[in-house]
């Protein structure tokens, strides 16, 4: 067996399980966010349950419309504080950042953990060799109600990294490159590992990036063997936490197994309206920037800062280009001004926002005019998502995104960093 | 289970952004609020121009994306009959699933159908047919429970009978 089916059996309270098989699971942890912790128990009332299953498994975070956007959201996120309390949940975090950026900041996430969330990004989390996928409000309700949901036993397939990255090139522009290669659809109700030499030594910063941008090629969760670096990144956050890595059999069957030389790669930059649509940054020179988004699930990280503010130290936007900054969480946040790096982007003339999902969600400050372009170091580059759907979308590395914002349209990061 | 309906066809890579913006989240929905805005990310005029029992034909990759279940939710209220597609988004597959809307997964149907055909698919017995065509083809079998879940009406029904047995079952304890 795979690990990814190891850790779904042992969930299931069973010794084994096939590919394929749907079974009864019981999460470590659920995520609700504010729009699903709403649904979820206004659906949980539809389907005649008045008490949650197991409160202790809950996990609230307001990240998509919070602060209240709509007087609407302030009245569903009042019903939903009062919620949690009648429901006895007690990890309810509000504004201290985005549920995937705080999910393995704060230890939920773990070798060997199964999580649900009512998100499609929930999938970050595997990085830390779980298995931790997105789902509807419906199906989080019933779990909520039943404590248990069913799972489908996913095929997986293995992306193994060889070679070095290039000066300018991050985990952001494999994910890219995968794209490219297989389409936004490369790994559909599958499991993605990231095995190889370079994921062996890739800190886990950048894992988190590869497998929040899995469920942009379909995938159900992804995975990475837990190994020093996961058990150094967890003995930092969550030292009490007891975990059990699961390892999978040397005979463990992988619908494909993909070898990717990553020194081949240059900064790469996905093109409206297709993820799949890849081009090499340096080739994009004549598109001009008028907005960067910069922040989110995918690259609000606190080295996506230290990134950027390497590339903005000392320079300035270009005078045709605003950047909206939020950072993924309050800790990364206040990482960030201790060192200095939110001062250096707000000199360049940046605009630093909330924690939150920002513009992304489509509901935060930053919202696109009708043929206006972005650039972000978010994952999706879907039509509408930033504002008007006649605006376009260009997604990259934090390097890529910081770089282009200076010059005021598309740069590869690599030239700046020669500068 | 049986469907038969008119279809509207759609591209390939429709994620769920574009089948139900968010700019119409709310946090509940009034009935019928969520079908007034199926597909209003491609076609703004959909929603009155699509009728119960019709069927929506996607090409491969359809309802990628955000795992919003409005997505899935607001065809079903709009009376969608079913949606195919050579392949789906996982999330938008499990929520269809969920509630209760036949997702017919249909290998290189979006090169068969036009707009306007006349669809019949047989879910128990694994075919799909283009009655203005007179293409025919097996469906990959759909796994039991989740058809038994479609035919149940969703997760929600399923849901309330279980939650039934326990108080059945707690009742019983104290007798």
């Amino acid at each position: 067996m795979h690990a990814i089916s190891k850790i779904i059996a042992y969930h299931a309270d069973r010794t084994s399980v096939e590919v394929g098989e749907i079974v009864n699971v019981a999460p470590d942890y659920v995520m609700l966010n504010d729009r699903g912790a709403a649904r979820a128990a206004e659906l949980l009332r539809r389907m005649g349950g008045d008490k949650v299953f197991d409160p202790e498994r809950i996990v609230v975070v307001f990240d998509h419309h919070y602060p209240a956007i709509r007087p609407q959201d302030a009245v569903s996120q009042k019903k939903t504080r009062e919620w949690i309390k009648e429901q006895g949940i007690s990890k309810f975090h509000a504004g201290e950042g985005i549920g995937h950026v705080i999910f393995p900041e704060k230890g939920y996430a773990f070798p060997g953990a199964l999580i649900f969330g009512t998100d499609s990004h929930t999938v970050t989390n595997s990085a830390l060799g779980c298995v931790a996928t997105g789902m509807g409000h419906s199906d989080i309700a019933s779990y909520l109600a039943l404590g248990y949901n069913w799972l489908r036993v996913p095929e997986v397939i293995r992306f193994d990294l060889h070679g070095d990255f290039r000066p300018g090139v991050y985990a952001k522009d494999i994910a890219l490159r995968i794209a490219q290669l297989y389409g936004e659809d490369a790994a559909p109700y599958l499991g993605v590992e990231f095995a190889g030499p370079l994921t062996a030594k890739m800190a886990m910063s950048e894992r988190l990036v590869l497998c929040n941008m899995v469920i942009d090629f379909g995938a159900k969760t992804g995975y990475i063997q837990p190994d020093e670096i996961t058990a150094h990144y967890l003995s930092q956050r969550a030292p009490d936490r007891r975990w059990t890595a699961f390892t999978s059999d040397s005979d463990a069957d992988y619908g494909s197994i993909v070898e990717l030389d990553v020194s081949e790669i240059e900064p790469l930059v996905a093109v409206p309206h297709d993820l799949s649509d890849v081009r090499d940054a340096s080739k994009l020179n004549d598109v001009r920037i008028d907005e960067a988004v910069f922040g989110t699930c995918t690259g609000g990280r606190i080295e996506d800062f230290r990134v950027a503010a390497a590339i903005m130290k000392g320079r300035t936007l270009a005078p045709h280009t605003r950047m909206m900054v939020n950072p993924g969480s309050r800790e990364v946040y206040m990482q960030a001004m201790r060192e200095g790096l939110i001062d250096i982007m707000m000199q360049a003339g940046a605009q630093v926002g909330i924690t939150g999902c920002g513009p992304c969600s489509g509901c935060h400050q930053g919202m696109l005019a009708p043929a206006e372009n972005s650039i972000t170091n978010a994952s999706r580059n879907f039509r509408g998502r930033f504002g008007s759907p006649e605006a376009n979308i260009y997604v990259a590395s934090s390097a890529t995104v910081a770089a282009s914002a200076i010059a005021g349209h598309i740069v590869s990061p690599a030239e700046s960093m020669s500068d | 289970m049986h469907i038969r309906g008119r279809a509207w066809t759609f591209g390939r890579n429709v994620n769920t952004d574009l089948i139900f913006p968010k700019m119409w989240f709310r946090p509940a929905y009034e009935p019928g609020e969520m079908a007034s805005h199926i597909m209003v990310g491609i076609d703004e005029e959909f929603p009155n121009k699509v009728r119960r029992g019709d069927v929506i034909v996607g090409g491969l990759n359809f309802g990628c994306g955000s795992s919003r279940e409005e997505a899935a939710a607001c065809m079903k209220e709009a009376g969608i009959g079913a949606v195919i597609a050579p392949s789906f988004g996982r999330l938008f597959t499990r929520n269809c699933i969920n509630v209760g809307l036949p997702v017919v997964v249909s290998p290189g149907i979006d090169g068969e159908v036009t707009q306007g055909d006349e669809i019949e698919i047989d879910l128990a017995k694994c075919h799909i047919r283009n009655l203005r065509t007179g293409y025919e083809a097996r469906l990959p079998p759909m796994a039991p429970e989740s058809l038994k879940l479609i035919e149940d009406g969703g997760i929600a029904n399923y849901t309330r009978r279980v939650l039934e047995q326990r108080r059945q079952a707690a009742r019983g304890k104290l007798k």
